[in-house]
């Protein structure tokens, strides 16, 4: 297989509908994501952007089509088949879009929390805590370095570090493929900036990112390729700037003022 | 343990049902074959008219096994059906799964003995004015506990606890006040009816009338009168009812009212039956959760027919295996299974 | 020997051990994974009789110990295999279908005890148990037994206490917190309530065996809701979310009835017989309602991760 063997985890989306009682929201004919490193999805609300993301995740069923992984190694799987929590040990990720975190959990425990294993949280492992810690322990330093978190060993407390921590556990898990649904929306913008940074490097070690943002310079910024979506279909896919100067986008979403 | 209130001996000293017929009891109609047998068998003539009484005699056994089982199952357990609708006003129109339900039906036996002993009325003139008391101590329960547990957002698993709590309360507070031991009703022993040649006492279709009239009586106030119309938006939403002023205490009240009504009819009609203890209500909590749980994948009158359904399955095993416990069991694994197979969508569908 | 020790204050603290070891476990599962269990007396009820059958109906080739300990493994793997079952049968329902699949599971386990009746000896009881050795006069056996109890309480303990330490428990409480994002970041929620049912049936189970041999005689009125809700309303005084919780809560409760009320507060006579036993009840009842309403998290209060993270790691 190692003539299939590729740089990127792809995901392709194929014939996928998906349709609440009786209205379309989905209707994706062929879509590929994971192509370029970083992608951008773009479209006004209710385009269906979040339900793609959820259906790739499986968290909603598909009325129709399949959604399937092509990993790096060149095999594929189908994830529309695929209980929820496998997405993750297949490499598939997808942060939250609605702020959600562990109510009693402190930060160092969201951040230990993704890093555990099974074989980690086995209920009969003697050592494990210790064991993981110490594996992990540039990492978890690295990230809370980078990210300015307060004291780790307090609960997560305003909305934004809630957000931010959710991309954390995000990134902790290494994903081959990272869906990222409005990762800035509510962050200062010093931390919109250090996300971004750290959604790039990660690009670079050869992560997929799939983002959805409502924050249009943080696509222009970040994204290789952009796809645009309205009512439920993809109606084109390009690099940032053809477009940002398409005439449909700037009519469908951006506005004339924009361009 | 389990059998006072149910079972096979409730009857009435003078019915042939008194004893639980087994395939292995005589039936009408077989008593002649033994005897005719041998003949039979040596006069193949004789074989079909034989075989013809044979039929007929397993037919009447089998028919008069139905009857029984219908005319006992639905008579027998009317209480359970009456308890199951209270339970499932609180729990589909309320939200609230409140296990002290229970404990309405309890008190609702104690108050129909109280008022017979005090006054010196009959069972059914009782009936009524215990159901009052019940649906009072019901609404009474709201107020205390259950809705101030609501503004401090209790939820979930903790509202259920409460509810725990407070059956365990009431259930051992109340015999500090009606008594340690069980009690009996002193009035007269009642009529016994012939229904399909099944002897059934009177206060038992009281109980059946009270099912009938009652479930009516709330159906079409819940889909005809304003106050309905209220309580279903509440029920379906409640965050839009409460933010378009439909939330008045009153219609909660109310819900909380009639349900411990028919709880308390229930425990009256139970006790009647038999005696009245503390572990009346209690005993019933899982057939009417299971009841309320299964029956609820339709609406309010699923209740009252699987209820129904319950009742007589209950007594068909119980008259063929000849024991309550059993037939019980059976009942509870056969749910079980259903409640696995349907899934969430059992529990999700029993809140409206 | 124990002339100073009462033999009744030795059942009346076995009791309570009993009550500390199962709140421990309901700790586990209510306070940590938010999982409804209503059917304690259940799974503790069947390490219960399955001891007591195999123990004194089954003729075994080896006397005791070995005898004991084959049937007190059998019936802690019996618990264990009903708690998988009932994780699973309940894994995908709601809190209402939990609080019914839990309940009807030891409704079944009374029913079956009491119908039962060649096996269980049904209403009337199952005897023909004992101590696995023989130290003398029956309270120095009954000492000897309900120190062993304590030993596995302790056990029992340590276990919760290591729980909050590791990987596992945090798994857990992630699981009870918000579990769509637990199973987001790839956690099997349903293999985590599988695992702990299948753990803490067991030992529940065990705590039953413990039981049968303290007693030497099983009926069916010991397996009711009261045991359930005695463990549930010390664990919920005491704090349903901390580790220590059921020590402190069942202290308050079932020891301060079990023990001071019994034996230490001079009351007319004739009041233990019933008065005091029903009020004990119905005090329980009364504290879960209050606790809940007005102190919803217990005497001990939150959980206190930020102080615990503190102690087991130096990440700043």
């Amino acid at each position: 297989m190692t003539s299939s063997e590729r740089t990127r985890a792809e995901i392709h989306v194929r014939g996928a509908k998906k349709s609440f009682s009786g209205r379309t929201v989905v209707d994706v004919d062929e879509l590929v994501l994971g192509d370029s490193a970083v992608e951008g999805l773009l479209g006004p609300n209710g385009a269906g952007k979040t339900t793609l993301m959820r259906m790739i995740m499986h968290s909603i069923p598909l009325d129709e089509g399949t959604v399937t992984l092509h990993k790096r190694d060149g095999s594929t799987i189908t994830l529309s088949e695929l209980p929820p929590h496998q997405m993750v040990s297949n490499g598939v990720v997808k942060s939250t879009q609605v702020v959600s975190d562990f109510d009693q959990l402190t930060i160092l425990d969201s951040l230990l929390l993704a890093l555990a294993t099974p074989g980690d949280e086995s209920p009969i492992r003697w050592k494990a805590e210790r064991e993981l810690a110490k594996k992990h322990e540039e990492e978890i330093r690295h990230q809370l370095d980078r990210f300015g978190f307060g004291n780790p060993n307090e609960v997560a407390g305003s909305a934004g570090e809630k957000k931010l921590l959710d991309i954390v556990r995000c990134l902790l898990l290494k994903p081959d493929v990272l869906l990222l649904d409005e990762p800035t929306a509510g962050l200062p913008d010093d931390i919109t900036q250090l996300v971004m940074s750290a959604v790039r490097e990660l690009a670079l070690g050869g992560t997929s990112v799939v983002i959805v943002e409502h924050d249009l310079e943080v696509i222009w910024e970040l994204c290789d390729e952009v796809t645009f979506m309205a009512e439920g279909r993809v109606l084109m896919k390009s690099d940032p700037e053809t477009i940002r100067n398409n005439s449909l986008v700037v009519e469908k979403y951006l506005g004339a003022d924009h361009a | 343990m389990k059998d006072t209130g149910r079972g096979v001996g409730v009857v009435g000293d003078d019915t042939p049902q008194e004893t639980a017929p087994t395939p292995t009891s005589d039936a009408p109609g077989t008593a002649s074959a033994p005897t005719a047998d041998p003949a039979g068998r040596q006069r193949p003539a004789w074989a079909i008219p034989l075989l013809a009484a044979a039929v007929v005699a397993i037919g009447a056994f089998v028919s008069e096994f139905i009857a029984e089982s219908l005319v006992i199952g639905a008579t027998e357990n009317a209480p359970l059906v009456l308890a199951a609708l209270g339970f499932a006003l609180l729990y589909r129109l309320n939200g609230l799964l409140n296990v002290a339900f229970t404990e309405t039906v309890t008190l609702g036996g104690y108050f129909a003995i109280w008022i017979t002993s005090t006054t010196g009325w009959g069972f059914a003139a009782a009936v009524i004015p215990a159901g009052i008391l019940s649906g009072l101590l019901s609404v009474a329960t709201y107020l205390l506990v259950f809705r101030p547990a609501k503004k401090r957002n209790v939820d979930g698993l903790e509202l259920i606890v409460i509810s725990f709590g407070l059956a365990l309360f009431l259930r051992h507070a109340l015999q500090f006040v009606f008594g340690f031991r069980a009690r009996f009703f002193e009035t007269p022993p009642p009529n016994t009816i012939d229904v399909l040649g099944v002897g059934v006492p009177s206060f038992r279709l009281l109980a059946v009338a009270s099912v009938a009239v009652l479930s009516f009586a709330i159906y079409q106030f819940i889909r005809r009168t304003s106050y309905g119309l209220q309580i279903r938006a509440l029920a379906s939403n409640e965050g839009l009812a409460e933010s378009s002023g439909v939330r008045p205490l009153n219609v909660t009240l109310l819900i909380w009212f009639v349900a411990g009504f028919a709880g308390g009819l229930a425990g009256a009609f139970f006790g009647v039956a038999s005696a009245v203890t503390p572990l009346l209500g209690t005993r019933q909590l899982l057939l009417i959760l299971l009841v309320v749980l299964v029956g609820g994948i339709w609406d309010l009158l699923g209740v009252v027919w699987v209820g129904a359904a319950t009742g007589i399955a209950l007594t068909a095993m119980t008259l063929w295996l000849g024991s309550d416990l059993w037939a019980q069991l059976i009942l509870i694994v056969l749910f079980l299974g259903l409640l696995k197979t349907r899934g969430g969508r059992l529990t999700a569908g029993s809140k409206v | 020997m124990l002339d100073w020790l009462d033999a009744f204050l030795i059942s009346g603290l076995f009791g309570v051990v009993q009550i500390i070891g199962l709140g421990l476990l309901v700790h586990l599962q209510m306070g940590l994974t938010r999982v409804a269990n209503f059917g304690v007396a259940g799974f503790w009820g069947l390490g219960l009789y399955v001891f007591g059958i195999l123990y004194g109906k089954v003729d075994w080739p080896f006397g005791d110990p070995w005898q004991f300990l084959v049937c007190a493994i059998a019936a802690t793997a019996a618990s264990a295999l009903a708690g998988l079952f009932v994780a699973w049968l309940i894994s995908d329902l709601d809190v209402d279908g939990a609080l019914v699949g839990t309940l009807g599971f030891a409704t079944v386990i009374f029913l079956l005890a009491t119908a039962w009746s060649d096996l269980t000896g049904g209403a009337a009881g199952l005897g023909g148990l004992g101590f696995p050795y023989d130290a003398g006069p029956a309270k120095t056996n009954e000492f000897i037994w309900f120190v062993l109890t304590t030993a596995i309480v302790a056990g029992i303990l340590a276990y919760v206490l290591w729980v909050h330490r590791s990987p596992y428990g945090r798994l857990l409480i992630a699981v009870g917190t918000n579990e769509p994002l637990a199973r987001s970041l790839g956690k099997s929620s349903t293999r985590a309530k599988l695992t702990l049912f299948t753990i803490t049936s067991g030992m529940m189970g065990l705590l039953g065996v413990m039981q049968a041999v303290m007693f030497r005689f099983i009926i069916p009125a010991n397996v009711t809701i009261n045991i359930t809700l005695a463990a549930l309303a010390g664990l919920i005084l005491g704090g349903i979310t901390r580790a220590w919780g059921a020590v402190v809560g069942v202290l308050f409760t079932v020891a301060l009835f079990d023990i001071v009320i019994q034996f230490y507060v001079p009351l007319p006579q004739e009041w233990y017989t019933q008065a005091i036993p029903v009020a004990r009840e119905a005090i329980f009842g009364l504290a879960l309602v209050l606790v809940l309403l007005f102190r919803p998290k217990g005497m001990l209060g939150e959980m206190k991760r930020p102080q615990l993270m503190r102690r087991i790691h130096d990440f700043k």
